[in-house]
């Protein structure tokens, strides 16, 4: 099990996380989730996760022009999406908490 | 800025390349961001696409995974083909361990283990006979011959079983294209011999008796008539050649009247099948049964001083109407005909 596996099961919660606060576009969602601590995602499982989340309905875009650079299409989180973002923290809250007493009663440390 | 339009758009080309087994909507939907996002990433850093994220192959099937988008259409393929190799697998495994006791070895696989050494020496045979197919041009027999040599193919047959043998002792850490080269080279081999044992069974096929015909034209005869010179025809004739001995033509079809169980057909006069006559009716009723029953022989000589073959009841009469003056002829020598007729 490494933390690619583990990855999978919580990057959509990961990715709704960051979003809570402030929209984003790709690559600065990318950089939200490494600089969180998740370095090992990579570039095409956020995108394909951010497309994922804005076909099943969580997500809203838009594009803001760039004089500089190219348009950023930015990602939004809508209200499906916050109730989603709600259900799924408690979800991992009480998950990771099972987790994390199962392995302090035998005496693993953190 | 290091990365061009032109590169975004060959990743992004090679990406959709990548998911083309997706359903068009599908894989529009999952790329139609797809170049923004790499004129995005290009901005933020340094350094080629490639560099940056990898293959684009790689890439799209990151994407894939992470879009939770699987192709349809090829995933039950998949998953269909899968099944059907393991069933394939599992019906061969279990005829393999059925065939093996009778054999006397837990598995058929086994025993055919053990003939893999002479399919090595077989194989080298078969292609010193491909050899010399290819060098003396079609005819060959069972010896290897190289360019018509029978020494120099000798040779070649050794050098080529031992070549075979080396190869097939090797063959197990073979892997990758030499692998694939042998198991071809092998099936041409194989697809020759067949051929080849095909061709020699032709050559060594026996007709059964167009040949034989040519050579006897009397081979066809199954029975044979004699009409005299009225163009009656002659029951119980016996023909003989120069030296008396008798000729046997035909073989009898039919149970002889006077002999029902056929004791001994060589001695049966001709015809054997008089109803099978070819050109005439049956001579007058009396010729048949004449040495038999000669009452019923006068009937036709009676009938023929008076030409009206109504007095006769029998049809058959009237062919014999024609021929009176012959008629009468015979009728007289009838008290022994068939001793008269065979000498």
């Amino acid at each position: 099990m490494d933390t690619t596996q583990l990855l999978k099961g919580v990057l959509d919660l990961a990715v709704l996380a960051v979003l809570r606060d402030e929209d984003g576009y790709g690559y600065d969602i990318l950089r939200r989730l490494r600089e969180a601590g998740l370095e090992e995602v990579g570039d095409a499982s956020v995108y394909g996760t951010l497309r994922r989340l804005f076909a099943a309905g969580l997500l809203t875009t838009y594009v803001v022009p760039s004089e500089s650079g190219p348009h950023r299409k930015y990602y939004s989180l809508n209200a499906a999406g916050r109730d989603q973002l709600t259900r799924s923290g408690k979800l991992w809250r009480s998950f990771a908490t099972t987790m994390d007493t199962l392995l302090d009663d035998r005496g693993m440390a953190a | 800025m290091t990365v061009t339009e032109q590169e975004i758009a060959d990743y992004v080309g090679r990406v959709r390349a990548a998911l083309a087994d997706l359903p068009p909507a599908v894989r529009d939907e999952l790329t139609e961001d797809l170049p923004e996002h790499l004129a995005e990433v290009a901005a933020e850093a340094d350094g080629s696409l490639v560099e940056r994220l990898g293959q684009p192959e790689a890439y799209a099937v990151e994407l894939r995974v992470a879009a939770g988008a699987q192709s349809v259409a090829g995933r039950n393929m998949e998953r269909r083909i899968a099944a059907a190799v393991l069933r394939a697998r599992g019906r061969l495994h279990a005829l393999d361990t059925r065939l093996g006791p009778p054999l006397g070895y837990p598995t058929a696989s086994e025993f055919l283990r053990l003939l893999r050494p002479a399919w090595w020496v077989l194989r080298g045979y078969l292609a010193a006979m491909l050899v010399t197919v290819i060098t003396t041009g079609g005819t060959f027999g069972l010896l290897p011959r190289f360019g018509g040599e029978l020494l120099a193919g000798l040779v070649m047959l050794v050098g080529l079983v031992l070549g075979s043998v080396w190869l097939g002792r090797r063959s197990e850490r073979l892997r990758g294209w030499p692998r694939w080269a042998m198991h071809a080279s092998s099936l041409v081999l194989v697809v020759f011999a067949l051929s080849a044992l095909a061709n020699a069974e032709d050559r060594a096929g026996y007709y059964p008796y167009d040949q034989i015909a040519v050579n006897n034209p009397y081979d066809r005869v199954r029975d044979v008539f004699v009409y005299d010179s009225e163009g009656r025809l002659v029951e119980n004739a016996r023909l003989f050649d120069q030296n008396g001995d008798p000729i046997r033509l035909g073989y009898p079809d039919c149970v002889d009247e006077r002999d029902p169980n056929g004791n001994n057909p060589l001695l049966r006069p001709y015809p054997y099948c008089p109803e099978q006559a070819p050109f005439a009716p049956r001579a007058p009723a009396g010729s048949a049964p004449t040495p038999v029953l000669p009452p019923l022989a006068t009937p036709s000589p009676t009938d023929t001083p008076e030409p009206t073959g109504s007095a006769d009841p029998a049809a058959t009469a009237t062919p014999a109407a024609t021929a009176t003056p012959g008629a009468t002829a015979s009728p007289t020598d009838t008290p022994e005909p068939t001793p008269t007729a065979t000498r």
